[in-house]
C-alpha cells in the first residue's frame, strides 16, 4: 500500500513489532475499512468539515461526542482508561479518544499511572494534530492546578500555548499536523455544551497571568513557562498585551537593576549563588517575552529596560536585548545612542558582547552599530558615530562567518531590503578607505584623546595573546582575506553566503561608479603595507578555532607587497570563479550573480560569458534559478546602463542555451530596457544584439556537438524547440516594434517628401538609397524580410506584421520598399529569388507561395489607401494652386475626414502618435492644422472626441483656442512612446514580467517557490482526509462515512463541491493556487495573453490613452492569427468592459435562515441580515455583511439557498 | 524571521512542521518544493551534511539525520549561516532525545519530546535556546540555569 495512505497517527500508534521500522505503509491495511476507504480523498490541510448536506449528521455526532466526553469528565472517579486496549487492536487512536483520555486522566491526575499515560501516550499523540480543541482547556487547567509532575506540566503549558495561539482558523495555526476542524464552529452547532475559544481563553489567561506573577522562588520554573505560554496569545488583543507588559515590566523592576557584572562563561550562572541564578532566569524570561511583544518606540521605560538587558548574564537575554535595541535604533537612533553610549566604553557591556558566545547577539550588535554610525540624527556627534563604527569594524574580525559577513554587509550599506544607491556607494567608499584601529593597540591609543580611560582598563582576556602587534588595517584587506578563506570552505552555506557577500559588494561598487564616487582602485594601499604581517597573525589567531580551511588564507600572502583595491579584487574574483565548480547549483547561481555584479563595464566579459555558457549546458539548473540570474542582469543594467550591450550578449546565451527554461517576457523586458538605456550611440548595437537570435541556425535535434559554444542553439527536446520558436517570434516582434526607435527614423520626422520616393521606383536604387540613409533600419528590414520567407509559419506571420509596422512608421524610401516587398510576398512571386536562403522546415508553403496572402492583403490595402490619398491630395493642391483659390471649409473637412479615417486604420496595425502622424504626408500638415484650429479639434483625440463629433465644440470653444497638444509633447518622448519605450511605461507596461523584475529589484518576495513538475511529490502524512471521516465519525456512523468517501470520486458529490470551493478560495488545490498568485502564472496568465494583444493593439491609440496600449507590450505572441481587422475589435471591447460591469452588477439579499460557518472561508448568518452578494460559485454566494457579525467576520461564503436575492 | 522548520521521512512524508508567517496557501508550495529539493540532492548524503538553497530572498538549509530529513527556512537575519546554526541546534537536540541519529520508528517514539524541544528552540519565528543542556532542562520544566 502506498505510504501516502498512512497518517502520522497511524505511524505513531502502530505496534512497532508488527511494523518494520522505516516502512510506514503496513499499518494502513490493519485499520478498519472506513479508514482505508477514505484515505484516497484529496489532502486538505484546511480540514474543512464536509459541505452542507453533511451538516445535520455532523451535528448529531458532535452532540454525542460532547455529551460523552463531558459526562465522562464529570464522573470524576478514577477510571481505567481505554487507550491501551485500542493500541493492542492496532487501530489508530482517534482525536476523540485522545480528548476523552485527557478528560479522564485529568480527573485522576494524582495517580502515578495516569501521569505516566499522559506523558507517554496521550500528550505525544495529541501533538500530531495541528490544533487543540478548546474543550480540552478545562481539563488542562485542572491538570495545571493539581498535577505536580513536571513532565505533565510541561505538556500542559505547551498545549495551553497552542490553544492561545490558535487564531480560530485551524489552517493558520503555526503547528502543522493532522488538520482539525474549526472548533468554534463546531461548538456553535452544539448549542448546549459547546466550548469555544472565547469561553476558555480568558480562563487560561487568568490562570497563566496568576502564575507568571507568582514571585515564589520555588515556583519560578513554572513562572517562566507560564510567561512563555502567555506570549502565544494573539498580539492583536490589547487587553492581553497590556497584561503581558505589566508582568514583564513587573519582573524587570525586580530583577533588572543589578550592578553585578556579567560572569564570563557560556551561561553565566554556573557556580553562582541561588539568588543571582534565579534573577538571571527571570531576566531571560522577561526579555524573551519582551522580544515577542510589539516594539514601543518613544517609550523611555521600554528603551531603558532593553538597554539594561545588555548587561544581563544570560546570553539569550543579551541577544534579545540587542535585537530590541537595534530595531529601536532604526526608529530613534538618537535616544538609543544616548542610552547605550556608556555601555560602549571600553569595559562596558557592549564590548563584552564582542566576546559573547551567542552568534546572533553579535549579529544584532553589528546591526545596531551600523544603524547608529549611519544615523543622520547624530550628525552633530561624530564622536559617538565613530565609536560605533569602530565596534562594527572590529566585528569584521569575528571568528563566526555569520557575524563577519553581517558586519561586511553593514559596512557596504546593505542593511535591509531598501536599496539606496547613495548609501551603497558610501558603503563601497568606506570599505575601500576606512581603517580598522583596534583600541587595545598602544600605538593607536596614544593618538586618541581618551588615553587614560583606555590604558586604565585591563585588556580583554581572549585577546591577550594578540595584544602585542595590533596595528591599523585597511578594511578592504581584512574583508578580502576573510572572503577568500571562506571560499575555501567545504560548507555549502558558507560558500553561498560568501558569494552573496561578494554580490552585495558588487552592488555597492556599481552604485559608487554610477554616482561617480571617486575611488581609484589602482592606488596603492602601501601606506599600511607594513602592517600586513601583523594582520595575518591577527587573522590566523582570531579564526584559528574555526574551520581548518582557514589555514589556506596564507596562500594570498604573496600578494601583500603592494596591494591595490584592484589587485585585491582580482585575487578575490579568481577564488570566486573557482567556486563555480561547486556541486550545489544554488551556490553556483549565487557565484554567477556575484560575477555579474562584479563585472566592470570596462573589462572584457568573455570569461564571464563562457562561464555562463558552460553552466547553462548543465541540465540540473532549475528554471527559477535561471530566471533569477536573468533578473540579476536586469538589476545590473539598472545600476550601470553602460553595460547594456554586455548584458544583452549574456542574455543572448540564455535565449539560445535554455530557451525552454526562461521566462520570455522577462527576457524581452531586458531587451527593451537595454535598448532604451543604451543611449543614442548604443541603440544600434543593442538592436543588433537582440536580432542575433534571428540569425541563429535552427536547432538541430540530437546534436550534442558544441554544447559549450554560445552560438549553437541547444534545443534538442520538443519543449525547448517550441520555446526557442516563441523566443524567435518575440525577437521578430521586438525588431518590428523597435527598429524605428533604434534607427531614429520616423515618418513624422522624415525630411524626405513622399514624392521623392516615387522617383525611385527602381527597386535596386531604392535599396541603395535606403541603406545609405539609415543602415540600422535597412539592416533590420533585411532581417525581417528574411524571416518573412524562411521562418516557421508563426514567425513569418509576425515578420509580416512587423514589416507593416515599420512601413507605417518609416518615411520614404523605406515605406515603399516594404510595400513592394509585401506585395510580392502576398503573391508569392518573389520567393524563387530567395529560395537559396529558404531553409525548408518540411511545411507545405501553400498555394500562394507564402501562405500569407490573406494576412497581408489588409495591410497592403491600408498602404494602398495611404498612397492613393496622398496622390489625391497632391492633385487637389495642384488644382487649387492652379486656380489660385482658397480651400473651402467643406474641402478641408473632407480632407480632414480622410486624414482621420486613415489614422484610424493605421492605428489598427500599430501605435503612431496621433497628434503628429500624417498619413497624407507632410504636405497635408498645414491644411489639417488650419481645419483643426478653425474647429477647435484637439489633435490627440481628433474626431473621436465626442464634443467634436457632435459639433458641441463649435459652440463651446468658439472664442478661445485650445492649446495645441503637440506643442506640449517632447519629441523624444513621443518617439519613445511610438516604440512603446516611454520611460514611465517601461516599468508599468508588462504586468507579469514587470512584477517579477520589480519584486526582484526590491529584494522582496518570500512567497512560495513553484515546482515545475506537475505531480506533487510530497505526501502530507496528515490531511489524507477530514477529521470527520477519519476519526470522529468512524465509530458511530460508518455507513455515512462510506457514502462520503465513495462520493468523493464522483463529480456530483458533496466532497467535490467542497474541494472545488476550497480550491477556489485560496484552498489547497495545486493548479488554482498558481492562478491566484499575483504575478500570474498558469491559466490566468494565458488568458491575459489572449486578450492583451487585442485590447492593446486596437484600443484608441491616442497619446492620452497610452497606458492602455502599453499593457500589451509584452505580448508579441498573438494567439489568434485571423485577419486582424475582423474579430479583434469586438473582443477588446468586451475585455475592457468586463471589469466595470462586474462591479456594477452588485446584488443585495437577505439571509433567510441562520447559518453556521463550517470553515474558514464561510460566514455565519443570522436570519434577516442584509447582505451584499459579490458573486456565486458552485452553489455558494460570496457575500459581505453591512456590519461585522458576532465573530467579527464581514465577508465569506454562504449557501445560495440561505439567501433571498432582492 | 524563521519561516519554517520541517521534518520529513525519507519517502517525503511530513513528520513535523512548524510554520511561522507563511500564509496557509503557500505552505503547500513549500512542502512540495522542499521535498523535491531533498529528493534531488539528499541521495547518499552524509548525516548532518548541510545543503543550501534559496528562493528570492528566502534561504533554505537542510540536512539528513538518520531516516529523517530536516529543513529550515528563513529570511532576513536568518540567512543561510544563521539557519546552519539553527539546524545544528535542532539536530543536536534530536540526537540528544533519541540517543543517536534516529530511525523513523525511534523518531516517532520520541515525537512528543521532539515537539517540546522544537518549542524551546523556535519560539514565534525567532531562535530561542541554542544550548542542548539548557533545552533538556527546559523540556522538563526546570529553570534554564540550574540552582
Amino acid at each position: 500500500m502506498d505510504s501516502s495512505g498512512t497518517t502520522l497517527m497511524d505511524l505513531i500508534t502502530a505496534d512497532p513489532s508488527s511494523v518494520p521500522s522505516g516502512t510506514s505503509g503496513t499499518s494502513g491495511p490493519s485499520a478498519n475499512t472506513s479508514t482505508t476507504s477514505s484515505v484516497a480523498a484529496p489532502p486538505s490541510t484546511l480540514g474543512k468539515p464536509a459541505a452542507q448536506t453533511d451538516r445535520k449528521s455532523k451535528r448529531s455526532t458532535l452532540m454525542q461526542i460532547h455529551s460523552e466526553t463531558i459526562s465522562v469528565a464529570k464522573a470524576l472517579n478514577p477510571v481505567k482508561t481505554n487507550i491501551m486496549p485500542q493500541k493492542q487492536k492496532k487501530k489508530p487512536v482517534s482525536y476523540s479518544q485522545l480528548a476523552r483520555s485527557i478528560h479522564e486522566l485529568a480527573a485522576a491526575s494524582d495517580q502515578k499511572s495516569s501521569q505516566k499515560q499522559l506523558v507517554h501516550h496521550v500528550f505525544p499523540k495529541l501533538a500530531v494534530y495541528n490544533s487543540v480543541d478548546p474543550s480540552l482547556a478545562p481539563s488542562l487547567l485542572m491538570l495545571n492546578q493539581q498535577c505536580e509532575d513536571r513532565s505533565v506540566l510541561r505538556y500542559v503549558y505547551y498545549y495551553l500555548a497552542r490553544i492561545l495561539s490558535d487564531s480560530g482558523s485551524q489552517g493558520l495555526s503555526p503547528g502543522g499536523g493532522i488538520p482539525t476542524p474549526n472548533w468554534d464552529a463546531l461548538a456553535d452547532i452544539d448549542a448546549i455544551g459547546g466550548v469555544t475559544r472565547a469561553d476558555v481563553v480568558p480562563r487560561i489567561i487568568n490562570q497563566l497571568t496568576k502564575e507568571a506573577s507568582n514571585a515564589d522562588v520555588e515556583f519560578h520554573a513554572r513562572r517562566l513557562a507560564a510567561l512563555k505560554a502567555l506570549t502565544f496569545a494573539p498580539s492583536s488583543n490589547n487587553e492581553i498585551l497590556a497584561k503581558l507588559f505589566e508582568i514583564v515590566f513587573g519582573i524587570l523592576d525586580k530583577v533588572a537593576d543589578t550592578k553585578q557584572k556579567r560572569k564570563k562563561g557560556m551561561f553565566g550562572g554556573k557556580g553562582g549563588d541561588k539568588e543571582s541564578i534565579i534573577r538571571s532566569n527571570l531576566q531571560y524570561a522577561a526579555l524573551s517575552a519582551l522580544r515577542r511583544l510589539p516594539l514601543d518606540p518613544g517609550n523611555p521605560a521600554f528603551l531603558h529596560r532593553a538597554v539594561q538587558g545588555v548587561s544581563f548574564s544570560d546570553s539569550v537575554a543579551v541577544r534579545y536585548s540587542l535585537e530590541i535595541i537595534s530595531e529601536l535604533a532604526t526608529k530613534d537612533p538618537y535616544s538609543v545612542a544616548m542610552a547605550i553610549g556608556k555601555l560602549l566604553l571600553p569595559g562596558g557591556a557592549l564590548q563584552d558582547v564582542l566576546h559573547l558566545h551567542d552568534v546572533l547577539a553579535r549579529v544584532a550588535l553589528a546591526r545596531l552599530c551600523h544603524t547608529i554610525s549611519r544615523a543622520r540624527a547624530l550628525d552633530e556627534r561624530p564622536d559617538i558615530k565613530a565609536q560605533f563604527a569602530s565596534v562594527l569594524y572590529q566585528l569584521l574580525l569575528d571568528p563566526s562567518e555569520r557575524v563577519c559577513f553581517e558586519a561586511i554587509l553593514c559596512v557596504l550599506g546593505k542593511f535591509d531590503n531598501t536599496e539606496r544607491a547613495e548609501e551603497r556607494a558610501a558603503g563601497w567608499y568606506r570599505l575601500t578607505r576606512e581603517i580598522l584601529k583596534l583600541p587595545e593597540a598602544p600605538s593607536v591609543s596614544l593618538k586618541e584623546t581618551s588615553v587614560e580611560s583606555k590604558d586604565s582598563l585591563p585588556p580583554k582576556p581572549s585577546k591577550d595573546k594578540s595584544q602585542k602587534s595590533r596595528r591599523p588595517q585597511p578594511l578592504i584587506k581584512l574583508v578580502m582575506r576573510r572572503l577568500e578563506s571562506s571560499f575555501r570552505s567545504f560548507s555549502r552555506p558558507v560558500l553561498h553566503a560568501a558569494a552573496r557577500v561578494v554580490q552585495e559588494m558588487g552592488k555597492s561598487r556599481a552604485a559608487a561608479f554610477a554616482l561617480g564616487v571617486d575611488i581609484d582602485e589602482g592606488a596603492h594601499l602601501s601606506v599600511y603595507s607594513e602592517a600586513t604581517d601583523s594582520l595575518d597573525t591577527d587573522l590566523n589567531e582570531t579564526s584559528s578555532h574555526s574551520e581548518a580551511s582557514r589555514k589556506a588564507s596564507s596562500v594570498s600572502n604573496g600578494t601583500t607587497g603592494k596591494d591595490t583595491v584592484a589587485s585585491l579584487l582580482a585575487s578575490l574574483m579568481e577564488v570566486v570563479r573557482t567556486t563555480v565548480a561547486c556541486e550545489c547549483v544554488y551556490v553556483r547561481a549565487m557565484v554567477i550573480k556575484a560575477l555579474i555584479w562584479m563585472q566592470s563595464p570596462y573589462e572584457s566579459f568573455e570569461e564571464l560569458e563562457s562561464i555562463i555558457a558552460s553552466e547553462l549546458s548543465d541540465p540540473a539548473w532549475p528554471s527559477t534559478l535561471l530566471n533569477d540570474i536573468l533578473l540579476t542582469l536586469h538589476a545590473r543594467f539598472k545600476a550601470t546602463p553602460d553595460m547594456a550591450v554586455t548584458l544583452l550578449e549574456i542574455a543572448r546565451i540564455f535565449a539560445t542555451k535554455v530557451p525552454g527554461k526562461i521566462d520570455a517576457d522577462v527576457l524581452q523586458l531586458l531587451w527593451k530596457t537595454c535598448l532604451v538605456g543604451a543611449g543614442p550611440g548604443g541603440k544600434h548595437t543593442a538592436l543588433e544584439a537582440v536580432t542575433i537570435v534571428l540569425d541563429l541556425p535552427p536547432p538541430q535535434p540530437g546534436s550534442m556537438s558544441g554544447l559549450t559554444s554560445i552560438d549553437m542553439v541547444s534545443a534538442s527536446d520538443p519543449k525547448s524547440a517550441l520555446a526557442l520558436q516563441r523566443l524567435v517570434q518575440a525577437a521578430v516582434w521586438f525588431l518590428g516594434e523597435n527598429a524605428n526607435y533604434a534607427a531614429s527614423e520616423y515618418a513624422w520626422e522624415s525630411a524626405t517628401p513622399p514624392g521623392t520616393a516615387l522617383m525611385m521606383l527602381d527597386a535596386d536604387k531604392m535599396v541603395a538609397a535606403a541603406s545609405s540613409r539609415n543602415p540600422t533600419l535597412a539592416g533590420a528590414l533585411t532581417r525581417l524580410q528574411r524571416c518573412a520567407f524562411s521562418g516557421s509559419w508563426e514567425v513569418r506571420i509576425i515578420a509580416a506584421q512587423a514589416l507593416t509596422t515599420m512601413a507605417i512608421r518609416s518615411g520614404e524610401p523605406f515605406r515603399l520598399q516594404i510595400y513592394e516587398f509585401l506585395h510580392a510576398l502576398s503573391l508569392g512571386g518573389v520567393q524563387s529569388q530567395f529560395s537559396d536562403m529558404h531553409l525548408s522546415n518540411g511545411e507545405d508553403q501553400g498555394a500562394s507561395g507564402t501562405g500569407l496572402g490573406s494576412l497581408i492583403s489588409p495591410m497592403l490595402k491600408v498602404l494602398d489607401e495611404m498612397y492613393k490619398a496622398q496622390d489625391d491630395l497632391i492633385k487637389e493642391i495642384r488644382n487649387h494652386d492652379n486656380a489660385k483659390k482658397e480651400w473651402t471649409d467643406e474641402e478641408l473637412k473632407k480632407l480632414y475626414e480622410t486624414h482621420e479615417k486613415l489614422l484610424d486604420q493605421v492605428s489598427l496595425f500599430c501605435y503612431v502618435p496621433r497628434a503628429k502622424y500624417l498619413p497624407l504626408g507632410p504636405i497635408s500638415a498645414k491644411l489639417i492644422d488650419i481645419y483643426r484650429t478653425r474647429h477647435n479639434i484637439s489633435a490627440s483625440t481628433g474626431l473621436n472626441d465626442p464634443a467634436v463629433a457632435t459639433g458641441i465644440s463649435d459652440l463651446v470653444y468658439e472664442s478661445k483656442r485650445t492649446p495645441a497638444e503637440p506643442d506640449t509633447l517632447d519629441d523624444d518622448l513621443v518617439n519613445a512612446w511610438a516604440a512603446n519605450l516611454g520611460d514611465d511605461s517601461l516599468w508599468s507596461n508588462n504586468a507579469t514580467a514587470m512584477n517579477r523584475v520589480n519584486e526582484f529589484l526590491a529584494g522582496a518576495g518570500t512567497d512560495a517557490p513553484d515546482v515545475e513538475e506537475e505531480n506533487i511529490t510530497y505526501r502530507p502524512s496528515v490531511g489524507y482526509d477530514d477529521m470527520w471521516a477519519k476519526t470522529l465519525l468512524e465509530a458511530s456512523e460508518p455507513e455515512e462515512d462510506d457514502a462520503r468517501s465513495s462520493g468523493t470520486s464522483s463529480p456530483e458529490s458533496t466532497g467535490s463541491v467542497e474541494t472545488s470551493i476550497s480550491s477556489h478560495f485560496g484552498g489547497m488545490s495545486y493548479p488554482s493556487l498558481f492562478s491566484s498568485r499575483p504575478s500570474g502564472y498558469g491559466s490566468s496568465k494565458t488568458s491575459e495573453r489572449a486578450s492583451a494583444p487585442g485590447a492593446s493593439r486596437f484600443s484608441d491609440p491616442s497619446v492620452g490613452s497610452s497606458a492602455s496600449m502599453f499593457e500589451g507590450l509584452g505580448s508579441p505572441r498573438y494567439e489568434s492569427f485571423e485577419n486582424p481587422l475582423a474579430g479583434h475589435g469586438a473582443q477588446s471591447l468586451e475585455s475592457q468592459d468586463d471589469e466595470p460591469s462586474r462591479s456594477e452588477n452588485r446584488q443585495f439579499g437577505k439571509a433567510l435562515y441562520d447559518f453556521t460557518a463550517g470553515g474558514d472561508d464561510e460566514l455565519n448568518l443570522t436570519a434577516g441580515e442584509e447582505l451584499e452578494i459579490d458573486y456565486e460559485v458552485d452553489g455558494w454566494f460570496y457575500v459581505k455583511k453591512k456590519r461585522p457579525g458576532r465573530d467579527g467576520k464581514m465577508a465569506g461564503l454562504v449557501p445560495v439557498l440561505y439567501v433571498s436575492q432582492s | 524571521m524563521l519561516l519554517a522548520v520541517l521534518f520529513f521521512n525519507l519517502e517525503g512524508n511530513i513528520l513535523v512542521e512548524r510554520f511561522h508567517g507563511v500564509p496557509a496557501e503557500e505552505r503547500l508550495h513549500w512542502r512540495t518544493f522542499l521535498v523535491k529539493l531533498g529528493s534531488d540532492n539528499l541521495k547518499g548524503a552524509k548525516n548532518e551534511e548541510l545543503f543550501v538553497a534559496s528562493h528570492k530572498s528566502v534561504y533554505i538549509v537542510y540536512s539528513v539525520l538518520g531516516d529523517v530529513c530536516i529543513y529550515v527556512v528563513g529570511k532576513d537575519e536568518y540567512d543561510e549561516l544563521a539557519l546552519a546554526e539553527v539546524i545544528f541546534v535542532i539536530t543536536s537536540c534530536v540526537k540528544d532525545v533519541c540517543g543517536k541519529p534516529p530511525t523513523e520508528r525511534l523518531f516517532l517514539d520520541k515525537y512528543g519530546k521532539i515537539c517540546l524541544c522544537l518549542d524551546e528552540i523556535v519560539w514565534k519565528g525567532i531562535l530561542e535556546n541554542t544550548d542542548k543542556d539548557r533545552i533538556r532542562r527546559l523540556i522538563r520544566l526546570k529553570p534554564p540555569a540550574d540552582i
